[in-house]
């Protein structure tokens, strides 16, 4: 069963829901901040150069069938650790360097003529100690001379036994037992760095101490291969270490598929691509910091050694002939008279003429296999034919092997492209089939009945990254060539039928042909190994042998030593970059922010020259309005100047104040900016933005405008006449700037109370200098000083006298004019649009400032006019004016209060059915009236005057002066109802009144029925018309 | 794996990497751009300009061979009437240094009020650091002082804060003021970000390896 790799335990590469924007903008689009540490990690390692430094070490990689033999773990220090065990001359490989004799523990010089022969070795076995022989230096490096062991197992259980392959949990002792045996052969100091178990198959990885903390990501993984495909029994551990933070290496430790059938070899096949298909280890952080996106398999590291019983066998060549024939060989290693000695001799008796061919197409001196090699090699070769006399030259070994290797499955199947094909490389086998030995003997292959053929199960494979480049840049180049081959054809085929003119084919030497780029290949070192990071490492095979001397198990052990030559990042220069690095991007970063220079346009003087009279404006920074009246708007500019070194973009922000007020700006300042912004199309509650290049500026047009009479109350009621707010303008990825705005407050009439009014002092509201006048309600009363508001008194009155001077000046014109006057086109006249003479505007709205300077000042209104100022205009404006007074009165002139008694008094009435005459009518308005006496003083001035612009508009031709002498009261009763200028009059009466009651009179909303609401309204429109009727002129 | 992986200098990976929102506030001239400007760029203005609007700066530091912090930086005005934007920079702050005048004893009051604000309206999570500026002041000058340290220490420990007395002119306790506020950072808690999906800043945390990688076990 397969063991997944583990997840990561922490929350891995999915994103994160970043705890909201910090003042949003700054960061929200491609800013420096956003891919800093990114940047930061890519700023590190392309200096790289300068914190790694080149390391050379030696990694030795073992593989052990143990054939779950007890005892088997007491060998495994003696041949691993200390390389112990080789056969010299069984081996081929002459390890021994004579000039440097090997010492034993004690310091004395070992004669390898002191070693123990092979039948005393084999003839003293016990289970007890070690099969090695006894006063072996050792041949192969081993102790500390090796940097990282890595040694893998298989069988260290039964793996065919039901109960371990179904066993639900891995039992720890085999395992245990292992662990034990190397880390006791271990010099000091050398750690695990992994162990992975897959039933009978173990992966054990050790450290030297100078080495083991430099090992990070380390990932294990098992793949099971054997029943259903799925099981443990066979299959694959898998370890993927990075060594000095640069340079992966994964080591894969597998059992295949056993079994000498034909089909076997394909099950082996299949195997070994669910190793690589199916192994997925932990994500690795790459170079720039950042995690790889998902679990990395085989093939993404820059070393890979893939070793165990791969199980291939000797294909088509008779078992017994191979025995024997091998035997030939290790017959030499013994005395005679032992016990194996007896059988080989035996056996070889019986050995025939026949002859076992080689093919030649290899040197004896292999410099090893390699599969991007192989495959190019000539076709396998089956025949048993002979060249070589096994009689004549057994000495020579490499001769016996090299005939006998073209026959191994592995080699075949990599030339086939069916396996191992993609880069693998093996070094030269100049050992003897490690498979398969009666245990106890050093070279009697399996005397058993089975007589199983030797063969070289067990190897050790190794691929850098450069191999696997190397292969699929040859798959393409083949692929290619393919194409162009069928491209050829087809065209060679075009141009037959054609006719025969030259066709030329583009054929480069230089690409074509790729086969050619192969032949350095054979190169047992396969150079310089360009890693994924972009480090440049080296391999080199240094050793690769057996250890035929081991006898506790039916495998001999092998065993490989690699010089590796790596950049190994230094931690602490890597840490002194980091920071150099670091330091630099925050200063650039920083130094690279948008700037942006605002200026406050201070030359805009107010048209009444009343500027900066506050005394602190000459040290305010922001934009200063300086005196502002209600509806008055005001304009200050400010120039925004890109003063950086990059484009700057900007915008004002919103602001978090108030309660009332959010936004970029308070609603009584409009910005203007003197283009259109980035964002102009987008929605209008969008941030607009503006960019600006380096050196250049844009103005801004703030206007101020008070147009809210709640906002109007606040200012005349507080104690504080300033306006105050600040605006924010945020700099993309720069600073926010604050916009202090200032204004002074001129207190004005509009918005106050009845009250209020009344007693404002001579000379107007500004005399008040921001003291509230006190309500009678409000503790010390102010003393009343008029009887009614005077700015309803002086607008009434001058409303009378122009509406009078009008009409008697359009009199003046002779009625003949075709002109209609003014009054004629709208009956609203002079209060509201509809015959106005004068189109309202900025004039007009100026105008109309002026009239309210002039009460709130208690100027004389002929002081707010030019004499070019025409009559119309003056009446128009002051008409307009009374309106917009009265509707911003606080209370009313029809309080809610007031109107609440003389509705129940209407009603009152009304339910008694008698019909009252004007004049009862309006005794009983202004008695009801008569408890607030400004209220009613002030509805008296406004009907009076309606009553007087009502008879200069509609005038009732005098009647009452002049009655005509024929006409009866019928007959004049007649004559009134079809009269037009009665009928006009009726008319002007009633708009006049609905607008005004509109204003004057307060009354609470009414809900209920529609017709109350309407007998409401009736009413109220009643109380003002009741003065327009019938009162004739005078 | 064992007890080495924890013992500190893990050599290998590539480091955590966490990026924080911070906010200065602290009454007007009680030195938040110097200490902003003594950290950032180590150095030091006699005469500064008061801060009309919020400086923004970033600044990395290295908390050990694999942690590296990167604060964004902003240094707000000090000035009572911008007093009401403070949330806009405090609002999603992962801390806050609160700076007083060791020499002024209204700006401690001052201070304490943001405390106060900081508690009631930041994050929950907001890690305070109270810092009492111009100690160079009161080292030639020992009556200048008109906070004690032991007061001021003992309201920091009560409130739970960070707490240093520095100096932007001397560099006194700077880096330690920020050091300090980065390793009490949530580093473990914030989980690791992906960059190249993920181009949005904020709490970005990126553990060398899981646990589960290190190397450096040994069983010997
Ligand atoms: N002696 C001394 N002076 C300092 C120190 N820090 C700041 N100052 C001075 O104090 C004054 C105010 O410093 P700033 O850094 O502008 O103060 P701030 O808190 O940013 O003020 P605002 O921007 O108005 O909120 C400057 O003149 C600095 O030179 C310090 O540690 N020692
Ligand atoms: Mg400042």
């Amino acid at each position: 069963m397969s063991s997944r790799p583990q997840r990561p335990s922490s929350p891995g590469p999915e994103i994160r829901a970043t705890p909201g924007a910090f003042p949003s903008t700054p960061a929200e689009d491609n800013s420096p901040t956003i891919s800093s540490h990114y940047s930061l990690s890519q700023a590190v390692h392309a200096r790289r150069a300068e914190f790694t430094k080149s390391r050379t070490i030696r990694v030795k990689v073992g593989t052990w069938n143990v054939a779950a033999l007890s005892d088997t773990e007491k060998d495994v220090g003696g041949w691993f650790i200390g390389g112990k065990g080789v056969s010299d001359k069984l081996s081929g490989l002459r390890v021994t360097d004579e000039d440097d004799p090997k010492k034993d523990e004690h310091g004395n010089t070992l004669d390898l003529k002191d070693i123990e022969s092979v039948a005393h070795q084999e003839a003293r076995r016990t289970k007890k100690v070690s099969s090695l022989p006894r006063h072996d230096p050792g041949s192969l490096p081993g102790g500390d001379d090796i940097d990282i062991y890595v040694l893998g197992l298989q069988e260290i259980v039964d793996i065919n036994s039901p109960t371990e392959a179904l066993r639900p949990f891995v039992d720890p002792h085999p395992a245990k037992k292992w662990k034990r045996a190397v880390i006791e052969a271990l010099p000091d100091g050398y750690c695990r760095i992994a162990d992975q178990q897959l039933i009978g198959l173990l992966l054990l990885v050790y450290a030297s101490p100078a080495i083991a903390p430099t090992i990070t990501s380390v990932s294990s993984t098992s793949v099971g291969t054997g029943l259903m495909g799925y099981m443990g029994n066979k299959g694959a551990v898998t370890t993927r270490i990075v060594l000095g933070e640069t340079t992966r290496l994964v080591f894969i430790n597998c059992h295949l598929a056993a079994g000498t059938d034909k089909n076997m070899v394909d099950r082996r096949n299949w195997d070994a691509q669910q190793i690589l298909n199916r192994t997925k280890f932990e994500p690795v952080y790459d170079g720039s910091g950042v995690l790889e996106e998902f679990g990395p398999g085989i093939g993404d590291e820059d070393f890979a050694f893939w070793f165990g019983d791969l199980n291939y066998r000797l294909d088509s060549l008779p078992a017994d002939d191979v025995r024997r024939l091998l035997m030939l060989h290790t017959r030499n290693e013994y005395d005679s008279g032992v016990l194996s000695s007896k059988k080989i001799e035996s056996e070889l008796s019986k050995l025939p003429n026949a002859t076992i061919s080689g093919s030649n197409h290899r040197s004896s001196e292999d410099s090893g296999f390699s599969s991007n090699t192989a495959f190019t090699s000539s076709s396998e070769q089956s025949s048993v034919t002979l060249p070589v006399d096994p009689h004549s030259d057994p000495a020579s070994l490499q001769t016996t092997l090299s005939s006998l290797l073209p026959h191994d499955q592995l080699h075949m199947q990599m030339r086939a492209r069916k396996a191992f094909h993609d880069g693998w490389r093996e070094g030269p086998i100049n050992f003897l089939p490690t498979y398969k030995y009666d245990v106890g003997s050093v070279g009697m292959f399996d005397s058993s009945e089975k007589r199983r053929g030797p063969s070289w199960c067990d190897r050790i494979l190794y691929r850098t990254r450069k191999d696997v480049l190397d292969y699929e840049r040859k798959v393409r180049e083949e692929d290619k060539a393919k194409k162009r081959d069928e491209e050829l054809q087809a065209r060679g085929v075009a141009k037959a039928i054609a006719d025969d003119e030259d066709v030329l084919f583009d054929y480069d030497p230089e690409t074509d042909g790729a086969e050619n780029d192969y032949d350095e290949n054979l190169d047992a070192d396969p150079g310089v190994v360009v890693t994924k990071l972009g480090y440049e490492d080296r391999l080199h095979l240094d050793y690769y042998t057996s250890h035929q001397r081991v006898l506790s198990s039916d495998h001999k052990p092998l065993d490989a030593v690699f010089t590796l030559t790596y950049d190994a990042v230094d931690t602490d220069l890597k840490a002194q970059i980091h920071q150099e690095v670091a330091r630099e991007l925050d200063k650039a970063e920083n130094e690279g922010r948008p700037g942006v220079t605002i200026v406050v346009d201070h030359h805009s003087p107010d048209h009444d020259g009343s500027t900066n009279d506050d005394p602190t404006s000459a040290s305010f920074e922001g934009v200063n309005f300086g005196h502002v009246r209600y509806d008055q708007p005001k304009t200050r500019g400010i120039t925004i100047a890109n003063t950086g070194r990059v484009p700057a973009t900007f915008g004002f922000v919103d602001r978090p104040s108030g309660e009332h007020q959010n936004g970029a700006s308070p609603p009584w300042l409009s910005i203007e900016f003197d283009r259109p912004s980035n964002n102009q199309n987008s929605n209008a509650n969008a941030l607009q933005e503006y960019t600006l290049p380096p050196g250049d500026a844009l103005t801004v047009d703030l206007t101020l405008r008070i147009t809210s009479i709640s906002q109007v109350r606040l200012l005349n009621d507080s104690s504080q006449p300033h306006l105050e707010d600040v605006l924010v303008l945020r700099v993309t990825n720069g600073r926010d700037h604050f916009i202090p705005i200032r204004a002074t407050w001129l207190p004005s009439s509009f918005g106050r109370s009845i009250d209020k009014l009344i007693r404002i002092p001579e000379g107007g509201v500004r005399k008040l200098q921001h003291q509230r006048p006190h309500g009678s309600s409000g503790g010390s009363s102010t003393p009343v000083k008029w009887s009614a508001p005077r700015e309803v008194f002086r607008l009434t009155e001058a409303i009378e006298e122009l509406v009078e001077r009008a009409a008697a000046e359009w009199g003046m014109r002779g009625e003949g004019g075709d002109e209609k006057p003014p009054w004629e086109e709208g009956l609203g006249w002079p209060f509201v649009e509809g015959g106005w003479r004068w189109e309202p505007g900025k004039e007009r709205e100026g105008l109309k400032m002026r009239v309210r300077e002039a009460l709130d000042t208690d100027q004389a209104f002929d002081t707010t006019w030019t004499p070019d100022v025409p009559a119309l205009w003056r009446l128009e404006v002051l008409a307009e004016t009374l309106l917009e007074f009265l509707t911003s009165l606080e209370d009313g002139v029809v309080p809610e209060h007031l109107w609440a008694g003389l509705e129940a008094a209407i009603i009152e009435r009304e339910k008694t059915k008698s019909t009252l005459s004007a004049d009862e009518e309006r005794a009983v308005i202004l008695d009801s009236l008569a408890s607030s006496p400004p209220h009613s003083v002030a509805f008296t001035f406004l009907t009076f005057m309606l009553a007087r612009v009502a008879n200069e508009v509609a005038p009732l031709a005098s009647e009452p002066r002049k009655s005509h002498p024929k006409a009866t009261g019928r007959a004049r009763a007649r004559t009134r109802s079809h009269d037009p200028a009665r009928l006009r009059r009726r008319q002007v009466e009633q708009s006049l009144a609905a607008l005004f009651a509109g204003v004057v009179v307060r009354a609470p909303m009414v809900g209920g029925r529609e017709r109350e609401r309407r007998a409401s309204e009736g009413r109220r429109m009643r109380v003002v018309e009741v003065f327009l009727v019938g009162k004739g002129v005078g | 794996m064992s007890a080495r992986a924890s013992t500190g200098s893990r050599p290998g990976g590539q480091g955590r990497f966490a990026q924080f929102k911070l906010v200065l506030l602290g009454e007007s001239a009680v030195g938040k751009s110097s200490l902003v400007l003594r950290f950032v760029k180590d150095q030091f203005d006699d005469y500064r300009e008061s801060t009309i609007g919020a400086a923004f700066l970033t600044q990395t530091i290295a908390l050990d061979d694999h942690t590296t912090v990167k604060f964004e930086i902003w240094d707000t005005a000090g000035q009572e009437r911008y007093k009401s934007l403070a949330p806009m920079y405090y609002r999603n702050a992962n801390c806050a240094v609160v700076v007083y005048d060791i020499t002024q004893a209204s700006s401690l009051d001052k201070a304490k009020a943001w405390v106060k604000e900081l508690q009631r309206q930041a994050n929950e999570n907001i890690i305070i650091a109270l810092a009492g500026n111009k100690l160079d002041l009161v080292t030639e000058h020992p009556d200048k002082r008109v906070v004690s340290t032991v007061d001021a220490e003992a309201y920091a420990r009560e409130a739970g804060l960070l707490f240093f007395e520095t100096s932007a002119k001397t560099a006194e306790n700077v880096r330690e003021l920020f050091t300090a506020i980065a390793r009490k950072l949530p580093l473990e808690q914030a989980g690791a970000r992906n960059l190249r999906s993920n181009p949005r800043p904020g709490v970005d945390l990126r553990p060398e390896a899981p646990g589960t990688q290190g190397a450096g076990a040994c069983n010997c």
